[in-house]
């Protein structure tokens, strides 16, 4: 059995998904690194990012939009498929932080084809708003 | 002083191309699954893919915009292997300002993805910091074997001087 996808028609504008927390270890950053053959010292070396007045490594700025949709698609189910992903950084986030991923149905509309579903996502660390964008989904009828 | 110079402005309209390697592959992304604790069984379960409509176990969706496994080089002296422009722009910072991402198709471990960047645009804004900074705007456009385009990236980065250039 797999899980159920949402059926677009029953959502509701303003409706909010479950937040969602992702932790970054420096083990966790280096996975990611690794995971997209990105070698970059800023995300594994301490010396290297304090060398540069950063208090630790950095987590890399487009791993938010992973994390957008992971939450996304987690909410949406299988047979949601991420259209457009639009998102803009506001603040940096180092080794030892936590994201706090929220979302709302922002828009739902009716397509001849499919159903499409408009998130405003948003990551938080704590009370800082760390990025901000918007998830298009297309969802089967 | 101006950020923008004639030179920079010559820069705008240069491509990148890096053809595919080889097959984007089932290790590559059951490893990126893991990397971000994703435990969507898309993304490692052929059956339970097939059962949602897909040919094979898919990619997350974001895993060809965020990979530089196109890229075929040692690392340089920061470690990174993916593209830059290297533009001649001396004493300033280089901070991401967001990605708007498009998506095609889902991507399958067999595609083998080849990737082409390019440079649109440079523009020279005031900072909040006071001074200017530069706005580079790329995009990527990743095709698969037949040529058909499975993703956009229009990636926006700020060039910002270490020094307010007033």
């Amino acid at each position: 059995m797999i899980a159920s996808t949402r059926n677009a028609e029953t959502l509701q504008v303003g409706s909010t998904l479950p937040v969602m927390t992702q932790s970054f270890t420096i083990a966790d950053l280096v996975a990611y690194g690794a995971a997209t053959w990105d070698w970059h010292r800023m995300h594994y070396d301490q010396e290297f990012a304090r060398a540069r007045k950063f208090p630790n490594v950095m987590v890399d700025g487009q791993c938010y939009g992973a994390v957008m949709a992971k939450h996304a698609l987690a909410w949406a189910g299988p047979r949601a498929f991420v259209r457009r992903l639009k998102f803009r950084m506001l603040a940096m986030t180092f080794a030892g932080d936590s994201l706090q991923a929220e979302a709302e149905v922002a828009e739902v509309r009716d397509e001849p084809a499919h159903a499409v579903v408009v998130l405003a996502s948003r990551l938080k660390n704590g009370a800082k708003l760390t990025a901000e964008g918007t998830i298009e989904l297309r969802m089967p009828k | 002083m101006a950020l923008l110079t004639d030179e920079l402005k010559r820069w705008i309209g240069r491509e990148a191309h890096y053809p595919a390697h080889e097959e984007l592959g089932r290790a590559s992304i059951r490893y990126f699954a893991l990397a971000l604790d994703d435990a969507n069984p898309l993304y490692v379960d052929d059956a339970y893919a097939r059962q949602a409509g897909y040919p094979s176990l898919i990619a997350p969706p974001t895993l060809v915009v965020e990979t530089c496994q196109y890229a075929h080089r040692r690392p340089d002296e920061t470690g990174y292997i993916g593209h830059e422009w290297h533009l001649p722009v001396q004493g300033c910072r280089l901070i991401r300002a967001g990605n708007d991402y498009e998506f095609f198709r889902p991507v399958l471990p067999d595609d083998r993805i080849s990737v082409t960047w390019t440079l649109e645009d440079i523009a020279e804004r005031p900072s909040s910091r006071g001074g200017t900074q530069l706005f580079v705007r790329s995009v990527a456009r990743y095709r698969d074997d037949k040529g058909d385009l499975v993703a956009i990236n229009r990636e926006t980065i700020v060039l910002q001087p270490l020094e307010p250039n007033a």
